[in-house]
C-alpha cells in the first residue's frame, strides 16, 4: 500500500490576506490573553483560600463552649451530647432530611472525606446531626437518611422546645418554617454551618456552606491533633 | 429566563427552562445555511445535495440538543458528567456532522468572505489541528475555567463556541469541505485521529477519574441529584472523556482503513463519498 494519494492543489481564493505567520501571531495573542485571564482567577482563588491561616473553615475570634443538651437518638434513647462526644472532635449540624441543598451536601462531603482520611482520624471524629424538622424527621426517617451517607453518623431529635433549646445552647440561629404558597408544604430555614468542637470541648472553627471536600480533608487531621493551638 | 445557560443555585427540577439565545443562534445557523443553499439552487439551477443537507440537519440537531435544556442546564450547574457529554457532542458529533454537511462552494464562499482561507489551511495541518484541539480541551476543563467561566451566560456562550470551533478544526484534516485541506495520506489521517482525539484526552480524563476529591467547585457544591455523589459524578465525567470517544474514533479509523484498502485495490472512486479528497494515484501507488 502506498501511504499517500496525490491530488491537484486547489488555488486559494482571491483576496487572501492573513498569512500563516499572522495566524500564529493571532493564536499566540489569544493564548496569552487566555492565560492572563486564567492567572487572574487563579491568583484571586488562591488569595481567597489562604485566609484564616490555611484552614478551610472559619476561625472564630472567641471559641464557643460545647453545649450541654440531651436529645433522643435514632434508637429512641436519650443522648447526652456533651458526655457522649467527650474525647472526640465533634461536628455538629442542625438541619433536616427534606433539605434540598445544604444538608445533604454537608453530610455527603463530610462522609466522603471520612472515607479518605486515615483510620486514626476517622475514629476520632464524631458527626452529630440534629433535626430542625422533628414533625417529619422521625427517628426511623433520620436513620435511613443518615445511613445514605455514613452509618456512624448520629441523628438526634426531640420536641420543638428541646431542639430550640439545643440551638440556643450551640449559639446557632433558630430554625424557621417557611410555608410554600403553592402546595402548602414547607421548608425549614436553618443555620448552614457545621460547628467543629475540638478535644478541648470548644469550637474554634465553623464550616459554612461552600467548604469543599479537599478543605475538610486538610482540616480534620489538624483538628484531631489540636493543631489550631499552634 | 436567561439568554444562555448559566449556573443555578437551586435544586434541580425537570421544569423546562427557556434559553432564547440558544434558539436564536440555532435559528440563525439553520436559516443562513438553507437560505444559502436554496438561493444557489434558484440562481444556478444546481441540484441541492440532499445528503449534505441531511448531515447538516443532524449536526444542527445535535448542537441544539447539547446547548439547550436539560443537558446544558445540568452541565452548567449540576453534573460534571453532563458537562462532559456536552463537550463530546459538540466536538465529536455536531462538529463533524456540520463539516460533512457543508458544501465545498459554501466553505469557499465563507473563507473568502471572512478572509480566513490561509488561517484555515494553517489550522488544518494535522499537528496544528491536534495542538489547537487539545489546548482547548485542556484549558476549558481546568477547574478555574469551569468554575469561573462556564457558570456565567457569556462564559458559557464563549465556551460553547470555542468547543464547536475546536471540533471543526479537529475534523478539517479528515473531512474538510475544502478537499485540498484533507491530508493526502490515509495512515497519517488515522494516526492523527487516534492521537488528537483519542490519546491526549486520556490525561485530563485520568485526573478526573483518579482524583481523591472533586476538582470542580461548581459541581461539588451543587444540589445533588438522586444521591449521585460529586466524586462519582466526576469519575463518570473522566470515564466519558477517556473512553467516550472510542466508538467514534475507532469507527472513523476503520472507515479510513477500508477506504485506503479500496483505493489501493481499485484505484480512486469515480464518485467521492463523504468529502474524501480527489485521489488520482493509480493502484499500488
Amino acid at each position: 500500500m502506498s501511504l499517500a494519494t496525490s491530488e491537484p492543489p486547489a488555488p486559494p481564493p482571491a483576496g487572501e490576506s492573513p498569512s500563516p505567520v499572522r495566524a500564529v501571531a493571532i493564536a499566540v495573542a489569544v493564548a496569552i490573553v487566555l492565560l492572563a485571564v486564567a492567572a487572574f482567577f487563579a491568583v484571586r482563588a488562591q488569595s481567597d483560600e489562604s485566609a484564616d491561616d490555611g484552614w478551610g473553615g472559619e476561625l472564630l475570634r472567641a471559641p464557643l463552649a460545647k453545649p450541654d443538651f440531651t436529645l433522643t437518638d435514632t434508637e429512641g434513647q436519650p443522648y447526652d451530647f456533651r458526655a457522649s462526644t467527650d474525647g472526640f472532635v465533634t461536628l455538629l449540624f442542625f438541619g433536616y432530611t427534606s433539605c434540598p441543598d445544604v444538608c445533604p451536601l454537608h453530610m455527603g462531603n463530610i462522609a466522603a472525606v471520612l472515607r479518605e482520611v486515615s483510620g486514626e482520624v476517622e475514629e476520632k471524629v464524631k458527626v452529630v446531626f440534629v433535626t430542625t424538622d422533628p414533625a417529619r424527621d422521625t427517628p426511623a426517617v433520620l436513620r435511613d437518611w443518615l445511613d445514605r451517607f455514613d452509618t456512624t453518623f448520629v441523628g438526634l431529635t426531640g420536641t420543638a422546645e428541646e431542639i430550640l433549646a439545643a440551638e440556643r445552647a450551640a449559639h446557632v440561629p433558630e430554625a424557621q418554617l417557611e410555608i410554600q404558597p403553592a402546595d402548602e408544604s414547607y421548608i425549614v430555614a436553618h443555620s448552614s454551618q457545621v460547628i467543629a468542637y475540638s478535644l478541648d470541648d470548644q469550637a474554634h472553627l465553623v464550616y459554612p456552606f461552600g467548604v469543599r471536600q479537599s478543605e475538610w480533608a486538610g482540616d480534620l487531621p489538624r483538628l484531631v491533633t489540636s493543631e489550631w493551638q499552634s | 429566563m436567561s439568554f444562555w445557560c448559566q449556573a443555578l443555585k437551586e435544586p434541580w427540577s425537570w421544569q423546562f427552562r427557556a434559553y432564547p439565545g440558544v434558539w436564536l443562534a440555532a435559528g440563525l445557523l439553520a436559516f443562513a445555511y438553507f437560505r444559502s443553499v436554496w438561493r444557489r439552487h434558484r440562481r444556478t439551477g444546481a441540484p441541492i445535495d440532499r445528503r449534505k443537507a441531511l448531515w447538516f440537519a443532524l449536526g444542527w440537531a445535535v448542537l441544539w440538543l447539547a446547548s439547550d435544556w436539560p443537558l446544558a442546564t445540568l452541565g452548567a450547574s449540576y453534573l460534571a458528567s453532563a458537562h462532559m457529554v456536552q463537550y463530546m457532542l459538540y466536538t465529536l458529533v455536531a462538529a463533524p456532522l456540520l463539516v460533512l454537511g457543508t458544501p465545498e462552494w459554501m466553505a469557499r464562499r465563507v473563507a473568502e468572505r471572512f478572509r480566513i482561507y490561509r488561517t484555515l489551511r494553517f489550522l488544518a495541518r494535522p499537528v496544528v489541528a491536534a495542538i489547537a484541539f487539545n489546548v482547548v480541551l485542556l484549558v476549558t476543563h481546568t477547574p478555574i475555567v469551569v468554575d469561573n467561566v462556564r457558570t456565567t451566560q457569556l462564559g458559557g456562550f464563549a465556551l460553547d463556541l470555542l468547543w464547536l470551533a475546536s471540533g471543526v478544526i479537529l475534523w478539517q484534516p479528515l473531512i474538510s469541505p475544502l478537499p485540498e485541506l484533507i491530508h493526502k495520506s490515509f495512515p497519517v489521517r488515522m494516526v492523527y485521529l487516534f492521537l488528537a482525539a483519542g490519546v491526549f484526552a486520556m490525561i485530563p480524563g485520568g485526573f478526573l477519574t483518579f482524583s481523591s476529591f472533586p476538582l470542580y467547585r461548581t459541581y461539588e457544591l451543587a444540589p445533588r441529584i438522586q444521591d449521585f455523589g460529586a466524586l462519582s459524578d466526576q469519575q463518570l465525567a473522566g470515564a466519558i472523556m477517556k473512553i467516550g470517544n472510542i466508538p467514534i474514533v475507532w469507527t472513523v479509523m476503520a472507515v479510513l482503513f477500508f477506504r485506503w484498502a479500496t483505493v489501493e485495490r481499485d484505484g480512486p472512486p469515480a464518485r467521492k463519498p463523504l468529502n474524501s479528497p480527489r485521489q488520482t494515484t493509480a493502484p499500488g501507488g
